[in-house]
């Protein structure tokens, strides 16, 4: 059984207008999607902006009234509140936040913001719960003498250490990254992946790691979710993501990645505006008449594609003619 | 967990006293600390703090040993007594009744009707805003609703009418009455805030870590807006001592035997008082205009201090 079982899930936004304030519309921010986290493994959810990953992540965590769908944890479906308390939920799942300044109450010192899941979930006493943070503040290469600081007085890159501390605190199984580093320099943005990545195999977490950047998942990840409009429209293991790609928005996302070989810039350059060009030729073949993804159909054992059936078979093969 | 921890740090239980003291040594302060580098920094705040302070003190503590029937009896021989004659400091009004007497009690009652209906209405709107603006959906609906009636109302009318409706009133009902129209103003202000305040992510991160919604409104997101309220609550503060002098002025205040600030000021109806005799009314008038000048210069200092970047005063 997998850790978590996201099934058809929909968020959407009511657009209200008119006089009586009625409903006339909706954004679909997510709108049916499924897919598995397993036990210590890190899920990448990917997509550029506005395609509802966010939206996804906080469903996870429970933040989001949900729609539709659901999402189950040990057998019991957490969009219900009340399976969430029962369970003690956001023990077991937490979240890194996109945007680490934001996330920390600028009113409160280090030690009261770490140590806030600990007292509401796991009830210390005072020094055993000093003890804790101090543990964590040093596992994630902070000093003590953070303890009574206020979070404006770190960098960027300590702050979302700060961040991955609280998330860690209580142990839990899963942690929804939400582009934990896409606010930080390449440098830093390398350092806080790696750690990320110590503290995974050392308390056996898994992830959920969204990300608009196919550079920085393939880092991370085993599993790839593609995201877009609201939709999946492919599934996949890195392999299946990074050197079998069928829809042609997967393409275009891996032709944004920037080439760092100087001397194969140009053959890039050309590659990229090649699948532009694709792009916006046969745009109708790969959305169905609302421009909305199709269907997953799954063209092998751990690949998907929203695609029509022929159309998949199709590239799969002309693939493998060109391989 | 804990045995995990054990093994992926080093440090343990020896060293917590060790590095509990380092951190302290680092720590930041605290904001009343801020505060008051603040008022030492700014030496007018500092002034207008001793006197609003000192003031309140002085009539709070002068009032008691004023025995108020006996000061607001009419004596004719006194009539608009001159400063200085007849052993009247501050002169005497058309009634004979010493003025600096009913500065004092006067201003008592004024300042302390102030400070209850600063505190009853700051910390009603405060709560109905901040519950307002987190709780966006039904329960912001019902509570602009409620909101937007008690603006409909004509305020100072309606205080007219039950002031005149209710017999028997003194001070303390008096707050009450204008208690019930004067929180909108701050609810409205507080709700606005509170709703930018909710969208932040630290809102979030306190859901997941599991702090209760009640925490949440009143431990996470009333501290970031303190600066607003403590801006809020001191202007109002100075308003009010404004609210109760107006309408005492127009004499739907407080009984005449009470005097206040209001009372005196009405002196100066009577165009008499107000060419010959300026002494039963200016007094009132001038210490008002400082008391109020002072109080939001104080607001300034203190929101100054809220706010890292305006800091006069050195912390670290
Ligand atoms: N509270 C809301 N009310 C209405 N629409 C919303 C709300 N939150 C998000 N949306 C919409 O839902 C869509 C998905 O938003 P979401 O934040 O999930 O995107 P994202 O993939 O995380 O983007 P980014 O990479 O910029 O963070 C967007 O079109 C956004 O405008
Ligand atoms: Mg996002």
């Amino acid at each position: 059984m997998s850790l978590i079982e996201i099934k058809d899930l929909k968020v959407h936004y009511p657009i209200r207008s008119g006089f009586w304030n009625r409903v006339t519309d909706s954004v679909k921010a997510v709108d049916g999607i499924s897919f598995n986290i397993e036990a210590g493994e890190t899920y990448g959810l990917v997509g550029e902006s506005g395609s509802g990953k966010s939206t996804t992540g906080k469903s996870v965590v429970g933040l989001e009234k949900v729609t539709s769908g659901s999402i189950m944890y040990k057998g019991k479906d957490i969009t219900k509140k009340s399976n969430r308390n029962h369970l003690d939920y956001n023990h077991d799942v937490q979240m890194i936040f996109q945007d680490s300044l934001s996330s920390l109450n600028p009113r409160k010192r280090i030690e009261d913001i770490i140590a806030e899941p600990l007292r509401n979930f796991e009830h210390l006493s005072k020094d055993d719960e000093k003890l804790r943070v101090l543990q964590l503040l040093d596992i994630v290469g902070l000093d003590a003498d953070a303890l009574y600081k206020y979070p404006h007085q770190f960098s960027g890159g300590q702050r979302q250490r700060i961040g991955v501390a609280r998330a860690v605190a209580t142990n839990p199984k899963l942690i929804i990254a939400d582009e934990p580093v896409s606010a930080l320099d390449l440098s830093v943005q390398a350092q806080v992946l790696n750690f990320m990545k110590k503290i995974q195999r050392e308390f056996g977490i898994s992830y959920l790691f969204i990300s608009h950047d196919l550079g920085v998942v393939r880092h991370m990840c085993n599993n790839i979710a593609i995201m877009n409009r609201g939709r999946l429209v492919e599934i996949g293991t890195r392999d299946d993501i990074y050197n079998h790609p069928l829809h042609i928005y997967t393409k275009r996302l891996l032709a944004a990645i920037p080439e760092t070989n100087v001397s194969q810039r140009k053959a890039h350059r050309e590659a990229r505006l090649a699948v532009e060009q694709v792009y916006r030729e046969q745009q109708d073949k790969y959305y169905d008449e609302h421009g909305d993804a199709y269907p997953l159909v799954q063209v092998s054992p751990t690949h998907a594609v929203a695609l029509p059936e022929a159309l998949a078979q199709q590239i799969v093969q002309e693939g493998e003619v060109k391989a | 967990m804990e045995e995990n921890l054990n093994k992926h740090s080093n440090i343990s239980a020896a060293d917590l006293d060790r590095l509990t003291k380092e951190a302290s040594e680092e720590a930041t302060p605290s904001s009343a600390k801020i505060i008051w580098n603040e008022f030492k920094a700014d030496k007018p705040a500092m002034g207008a703090l001793i006197i609003v302070i000192g003031f309140i003190l002085f009539v709070m503590i002068a009032a008691l040993f004023i025995n108020t029937p006996k000061m607001m009896e009419t004596n004719i021989m006194n009539y608009n007594a001159a400063p200085g004659s007849n052993g009247f400091l501050f002169g005497a009004d058309t009634g004979g009744r010493s003025v600096g007497q009913q500065l004092i009690v006067g201003a008592r009652n004024s300042i302390g009707i102030a400070i209850g209906l600063t505190l009853i209405s700051s910390t009603f709107g405060i709560c109905w805003g901040l519950i307002s603006g987190y709780f966006n959906g039904y329960i912001d609906w019902g509570m602009q609703r409620v909101y937007d009636f008690m603006m409909m109302l004509p305020m100072t009318m309606m205080i007219i009418v039950l002031v005149t409706i209710i017999k028997n009133y003194n001070a303390v009902t008096l707050t009450f009455i204008f208690s019930i129209f004067y929180w909108e103003g701050t609810s409205r202000l507080i709700r606005s805030r509170t709703l930018s305040e909710s969208e932040k992510d630290y809102v979030a991160a306190a859901k997941t870590s599991g702090t209760s919604n009640f925490k949440i409104i009143f431990k996470e997101i009333m501290p970031n807006i303190s600066s607003l309220i403590i801006v809020d609550t001191t202007l109002s503060f100075a308003e009010n001592i404004g609210v109760e002098t107006g309408l005492s002025y127009l004499g739907f205040g407080l009984p005449i035997q009470t005097p206040s600030l209001g009372t005196l000021i009405a002196n100066a109806n009577d165009p008499n008082n107000i060419t010959q005799y300026w002494w039963t009314w200016l007094p009132a008038a001038i210490l008002i205009i400082i008391l109020c000048l002072s109080i939001s210069y104080i607001g300034q200092v203190v929101r100054r201090s809220a706010d890292a970047s305006q800091r006069h005063g050195i912390t670290d």
